[in-house]
């Protein structure tokens, strides 16, 4: 590297580190971003451990449990209760953490790598590239989020593994028009027309400079769509488009099947519910308090 | 004025065109062809001939494409393979359901949230503020199809306040001429008709504007708070105007400018919950259609409904940007 590329290297390392540095204080100090990071290291301690959490297996039945085929209420021997068909609630409710949680994942990592190639591209190429990938990602924001995925998943067939991809997609438009944004409002920094100046090649340029310091509204997408993925998921397993082993202990199908028994044990259907809101509460929590804390507008503030 | 409506519409034509496109590419990506779901897996080789030859699938791509969109700009959408009714009509007697739906939902969210955002930006830092920030947290969070069983359960079927499923109670005989249900008691003057219909549209209107109810709430807060520290507002309190005329007048009406432009958007929310809180309530608007729709594999429904309702969405925000720039010049002229 000359000495011209270590200085304007040094200039955008500056930058966020200060950021991330003043972020962390301003995150740590928001109780709210404090009780969503709890709500989700609770989820995702759950997910990853559930096998030495959960003390049955999901799907181990005893019939003998339930009282005149009726599901039971939470007791002390089963916290949550007995599904109808003689499952620990809570053994469900904990392997179900895991699906949430991976088809979030999977769901925004799609979305978010091709949507931040696609918008970055747009932003940096600009002319038609631009105006042709923006005018695709026009056509798939019109239509309704949860229509578009299930759209998808009638074309793919249902199952986890397509609704992970459905979602994925869906979230595509979002980080693309997110990226582009902050892409095009990089371009003109000063540190990107030294890069220029000295010769760094454009493609060097886009992810040397511009996308590192594009990321912040990225990060609270990221996190804010890791909620939509986790309700969307369970609204698509609710409209039966999920697992299609009715067994899967994923939460949005154990809603589907509570609600058919309302009447008789409400408690299923809250629990599934409950455990939903918890995890996507945590979500927004956390992205709310980054958003607040990445806000540039608010720097220097304490 | 002119030239920005005329620069919108222009907008739309691009985006129906590339709705159309998704639209039929999909439908061939479809597993299984739309001539075997039609004739069965049994069909015999030379029926499958035949079809192919009159649905024209012998003919080049684009030329199938362009027949498509001649048909689709007719609003013909083909047949229901379930119901063999036409895909039109179906749509003519769900729409006006969905659009009551999330018309009293939006009432519900904008009345509600509305007065909400307000007091809470008035007493800003206090309870008040605390518990509507809260609130309007939980509400987006909550999934609409959960938070439909919940107020189901509670209202209807422990209470009994309110019923559980449907538009209207079966034993109710009444005139449907514009399928309007609200509309249409109210032109036959059937009172007891109206009752029933409004009390069948509670439960799913509350359920579906939990979310845009949270987010009109947060965006009148915001705006509120952005609102009342501007010159103007501090001149008309210096000058003597009694507190409640500075709110109504000069910060509540500017403050809704950015809330007129959220509605829009949270058109797309609404279609998206209306097909969730529809399978909750069993009530038959688009949204419990496409659902049984997806189940039947009835591929002309859903192609038929994910066209329309993406025009509809197409067509909202077009309004609502058109008439985002009759009320805020700044927009007409930049």
């Amino acid at each position: 590297m000359s000495v011209a590329e270590l200085e304007s290297a040094e200039i955008v390392l500056e930058a966020p580190s200060g950021l991330w540095r003043e972020a962390r204080h301003r995150l740590v100090r928001n109780p709210g971003a404090i009780v969503g990071a709890v709500l989700v290291s609770v989820f995702v301690v759950t997910a990853i451990f559930a096998a030495q959490i959960a003390p049955d297996k999901p799907n181990e039945q005893n019939l003998s449990l339930l009282q005149n085929g009726q599901a039971v209420g939470p007791s002390s021997a089963h916290w949550l209760g007995i599904d109808t068909l003689g499952r620990d609630e809570f053994s469900r409710i904990v392997y179900g953490a895991r699906f949430s949680l991976l088809v979030g994942i999977v769901a925004v990592a799609i979305g978010l790598s091709i949507g931040m190639l696609l918008g970055s591209i747009a932003g940096y190429a600009g002319g038609l590239l631009d105006s042709v990938i923006m005018r695709a990602m026009d056509v798939m924001l019109s239509i309704p989020q949860l229509l578009l995925a299930i759209g998808i998943v009638a074309a793919l067939g249902p199952g986890l593994g397509k609704i992970m991809v459905a979602i994925g997609i869906v979230n595509i438009p979002i980080f693309a028009r997110l990226l582009r944004g902050s892409v095009l409002a990089q371009k003109e920094n000063d540190f990107v027309l030294a890069a220029r100046a000295i010769g760094v090649r454009r493609r060097g340029i886009l992810f040397a400079h511009i996308i590192p310091n594009s990321i912040s509204p990225v990060i609270v997408q990221g996190t804010l769509a890791m909620a939509t993925a986790i309700i969307d998921v369970a609204g698509l397993g609710f409209l039966g488009l999920g697992p299609q082993d009715p067994a899967t202990p994923e939460w949005g199908t154990m809603l589907t099947n509570a609600n058919d028994y309302l009447v008789s044990t409400p408690f299923l259907a809250i629990v599934p519910g409950v455990a939903i809101v918890l995890s996507v509460l945590g979500f927004n929590l956390i992205g709310d308090g980054l958003r607040e804390a990445l806000d540039p507008k608010l720097r220097g503030r304490h | 004025m002119l030239r920005y409506v005329v620069r919108r519409l222009l907008l739309v034509v691009p985006i129906l065109l590339g709705l159309s496109i998704l639209v039929f590419v999909w439908v061939r990506a479809l597993p299984g062809s739309p001539i075997s779901s039609l004739l069965g897996e049994r069909a015999t080789p030379a029926l499958v001939a035949q079809y192919r030859e009159r649905y024209g699938y012998n003919e080049p791509v684009y030329k199938q494409y362009v027949k498509q969109l001649r048909s689709w700009s007719r609003a013909d959408f083909g047949t229901s393979i379930a119901t063999h009714r036409e895909v039109k009509d179906e749509i003519k007697q769900r729409f006006p359901a969905t659009a009551e739906l999330t018309v009293a939902a939006l009432i519900f969210a904008v009345a509600i949230g509305v007065p909400l955002g307000f007091f809470a930006a008035k007493k800003h830092g206090r309870l008040f503020d605390h518990a509507s920030l809260f609130i309007s947290l939980i509400g987006v969070s909550i999934p609409v199809f959960f938070l439909a069983i919940i107020l189901k359960y509670i209202f209807a079927v422990r209470l009994g306040w309110l019923p559980t499923v449907g538009r209207i109670d079966v034993l109710i005989e009444t005139k449907h001429p514009t399928n309007f249900y609200v509309l249409d008691a109210i032109i036959t003057g059937d009172w007891h008709a109206l009752w029933d219909v409004l009390k069948h549209l509670i439960l799913p209107a509350v359920a579906l504007g939990s979310i845009p109810l949270a987010i009109v709430t947060r965006i009148t807060r915001a705006a509120v708070l952005d609102v009342q520290n501007e010159d103007y507002v501090r001149t008309a309190r210096a000058k003597g105007l009694p507190p409640l005329t500075v709110d109504r007048r000069h910060v509540l009406r500017n403050a809704l400018l950015p809330i007129s432009t959220i509605i829009g958007l949270q058109a797309g929310l609404l279609l998206s919950g209306a097909v969730l809180t529809e399978t909750v309530f069993a009530f038959p608007g688009l949204g419990s259609w496409l659902r049984d729709a997806i189940f039947n594999r009835d591929y002309p429904v859903i192609q038929g409904g994910i066209l329309f309702v993406a025009f509809l969405f197409v067509m909202v925000n077009l309004i609502v940007d058109i008439s985002y720039a009759i009320i805020n010049p700044r927009i007409r002229y930049s």
